[in-house]
């Protein structure tokens, strides 16, 4: 029970996927124009890495990992399909998008239409694959707590998206250098808004018991740098489409 | 023109209006309306009759940290004092008039507070004066109260030019580019504060630079101790130490330059209340929320849910009150908490966002070891979401009132237009 809650708090505050990674940029400076729009982006996130990230845990335990195909028979026990991870976490989150896509044209045309292309574009969201990979790479061991950790992050990155929505309708007001408007004082507050949530790094890590989970912590950060160097190369590619659209 | 006759005043008012219209004309007006009152009146449109403009504003907050700025400067030399007797193993009681208010203790002050006072103002109001020269708009008063509050939350140690570099930082990212004083989303003196903690942390943290001198005496034979409570604490895993209460509370302890005392901070905070400058509901709520969680934490160790073992242990039993008068958190409830431009705006809200302050500073301080001093981030992390508490309470009216509007069609309908106007007046 306690270690859900500490992935659960640790996810949101302290490993935010918008403030201490800075994944999910593309979106997140596209859509946060308007409150109402975000929390609509907001939610489709939450829930598409509340979906994903179980699912992908799944493939990772029974197809992917190194000799996770065991339980096909001895003579499989050898294969490591873990170089197909992108592509399969990829085809998760595409059909699960697809499924968010329809459902909100159903119920609700209008945030259908105010997110536009954005919502299919959840899909290359690199903070959604970022969840899945960082789930790869940290070894989450349950099913339950790869939920929990994919819930987690959704609602870390809705609170971002909900604070800077609301910022922006506020400095709608405020003179702004005109070189500075739009794009470029949104990059500004963003950066100022991982300032005030910088005050929980490292919080959580003085426990005794728990100096081994942050060594074994940080041994994975270092092995987690590849696929950091991958999800960069995610980031721009969906920021070029988005630019493209 | 060139009498000798004319005052200051007038001389003022004269190149004021050789230079309207040019470049530097904002410059002249700063100083002009700065050191007297203006004496333009408007001419036409509406206009309100107030003593109270921006500038009063500012200057209400600015006496109320006189008091405070004065008890630090004194502070700093008998904490310098006592360290040294505490290194030689002479204990010494504090006693007002003997050993606090004298010349030795303030002449450390002189020396090294009020320089950075001076950086930080000097610094800041460059900025400002380019800025409002080049965007040609009247220099805002804005940095006056944060020029007065920067030296205060930073360690009396802080060199100098780091100082010069975070003014800088502060004043450019975290105010001019949202278009000055009044735009800003986060505090300038806290970005400022936060600049100078992420970017230099070695002067910022640790056991050394609290109490003058501790760092250029570290490692020799006549090094003195520099930490603060909470460090202590949080460092040694201990919930006692060799403070009294009413050391705690009138502020005879270590720590950032002007945030010790929190018997004269409570003075200023009533001032700020009964001048009504600074809103009395965010600081009662801060001061709930930090008591609310120090009783759950108290509670959690009385409990006997946490073991003696645990790194947490020292500063969770540390008594709930306690964390009002050491530290930050007094300073930065009455004085940065209330920031009217950063916190939350609508009454209920500002219910909310205080409450959140004492909640997590208090927070941070026990799960935190790395910043015991995090008061400062809490409320940044609270700037960041004001203004969504402020927008779901503005919603939140607006959906009870168009519910009240939606009950209130028991007018008889005459024609549409009327009876759409008399609901709109019961409303």
């Amino acid at each position: 029970m306690l270690e859900h809650i500490e992935l659960f708090f640790k996810s949101i505050f302290i490993d935010n996927m918008v403030f201490a990674t800075f994944l999910g940029m593309c979106s997140y400076l596209a859509v946060s124009k308007k409150v109402t729009t975000a929390v609509g982006l907001g939610a489709a996130v939450i829930f598409v890495l509340a979906v994903t990230v179980p699912l992908n845990w799944l493939l990772d335990q029974y197809l992917l990992q190194d000799g996770a195909l065991a339980w096909l028979g001895p003579e499989y026990a050898d294969y490591n399909l873990s170089f197909l991870s992108f592509i399969l976490f990829i085809a998760t989150i595409a059909t699960m998008v697809q499924l968010v896509e329809i459902v909100v044209e159903k119920f609700s045309p209008a945030l259908y239409n105010s997110l536009g292309i954005f919502l299919p574009l959840i899909a290359v969201n690199c903070a959604i694959l970022g969840g899945s990979l960082f789930m790869q790479s940290r070894e989450i061991p349950t099913l339950g707590l790869a939920f929990n950790y994919g819930l987690a992050s959704g609602i870390g990155w809705f609170l971002a998206i909900l604070a800077i929505a609301a910022i922006r309708e506020k400095i709608r007001y405020s003179n702004v250098p005109p070189p500075l408007r739009g794009l470029g004082i949104t990059f500004i507050i963003t950066g100022l808004m991982a300032i005030g949530f910088m005050s929980f790094g490292g919080m959580l890590t003085g426990g005794g018991s728990e100096d081994n989970v942050t060594d074994a912590a940080v041994a994975k950060e270092e092995e987690k740098k590849e696929p950091a160097e991958e999800e960069l190369e995610e980031n721009a590619v969906s920021f070029n489409q988005a630019i493209n659209k | 023109m060139r009498d000798k006759r004319l005052t200051f005043k007038k001389r003022l008012h004269i190149l004021k209006h050789r230079y309207r219209d040019k470049k530097m004309a904002p410059a002249f007006n700063a100083f002009h309306t700065f050191l007297y009152a203006p004496n333009e009146t408007t001419h036409n449109g509406s206009h309100v009759r107030a003593a109270d403009d921006l500038k009063r504003t500012m200057n209400t907050v600015i006496m109320a940290l006189i008091p405070v700025l004065l008890f630090s400067m004194f502070n700093a030399g008998y904490q310098h004092y006592a360290a040294i007797d505490a290194a030689n193993g002479i204990s010494r009681e504090v006693s007002l008039f003997e050993n606090f208010l004298t010349w030795d203790n303030f002449w450390i002050g002189i020396v090294h507070v009020l320089p950075l006072v001076i950086v930080s103002y000097g610094v800041g109001l460059l900025i400002e004066f380019i800025f409002a020269v080049i965007k040609g708009h009247e220099v805002e008063e804005g940095y006056l109260v944060t020029g007065m509050l920067v030296p205060l939350i930073v360690p009396i140690d802080t060199p100098l030019w780091m100082l010069a570099v975070a003014v800088a930082f502060g004043v450019v990212i975290g105010k001019e580019v949202f278009g000055g004083t009044g735009m800003n989303i986060l505090n300038p003196a806290l970005t400022i504060r936060a600049f100078l903690f992420f970017a230099y942390p070695t002067w910022m943290s640790g056991d050394k630079v609290w109490v003058q001198g501790a760092v250029e005496r570290a490692g020799g034979p006549d090094a003195i101790s520099g930490e603060t409570i909470l460090g202590y604490l949080a460092q040694n895993n201990a919930s006692e130490f060799n403070y009294s209460v009413s050391d705690m509370f009138f502020g005879f302890i270590p720590g950032s330059v002007g945030e010790t005392s929190a018997f004269l901070i409570l003075l200023g905070g009533l001032f700020l209340i009964f001048t009504k400058i600074a809103s009395w509901r965010i600081m009662v709520s801060a001061v709930i929320g930090s008591l609310v969680m120090g009783l759950i934490f108290n509670g959690v160790v009385d409990a006997g849910w946490i073991g003696e073992t645990s790194k947490f242990y020292g500063l969770m039993s540390f008594d709930f009150w306690k964390h009002l008068i050491v530290g930050g958190l007094a300073f930065g409830i009455v004085y940065m908490a209330t920031d009217p431009v950063t916190g939350s705006q609508t009454n209920r809200g500002k219910w909310f966002y205080g409450f959140f302050i004492g909640f997590i500073s208090v927070m941070i301080r026990v799960f935190n070891p790395a910043y015991p001093e995090g008061v400062f981030l809490a409320i940044l992390l609270m700037n960041v979401f004001a203004p969504t508490i402020d927008h779901y309470v503005v919603r939140g009216n607006v959906n009870r009132r168009l519910k009240r509007f939606k009950n209130a069609t028991v007018y008889p309908k005459t024609t549409e237009g009327e009876g759409a106007k008399l609901q709109v007046e019961t409303v």
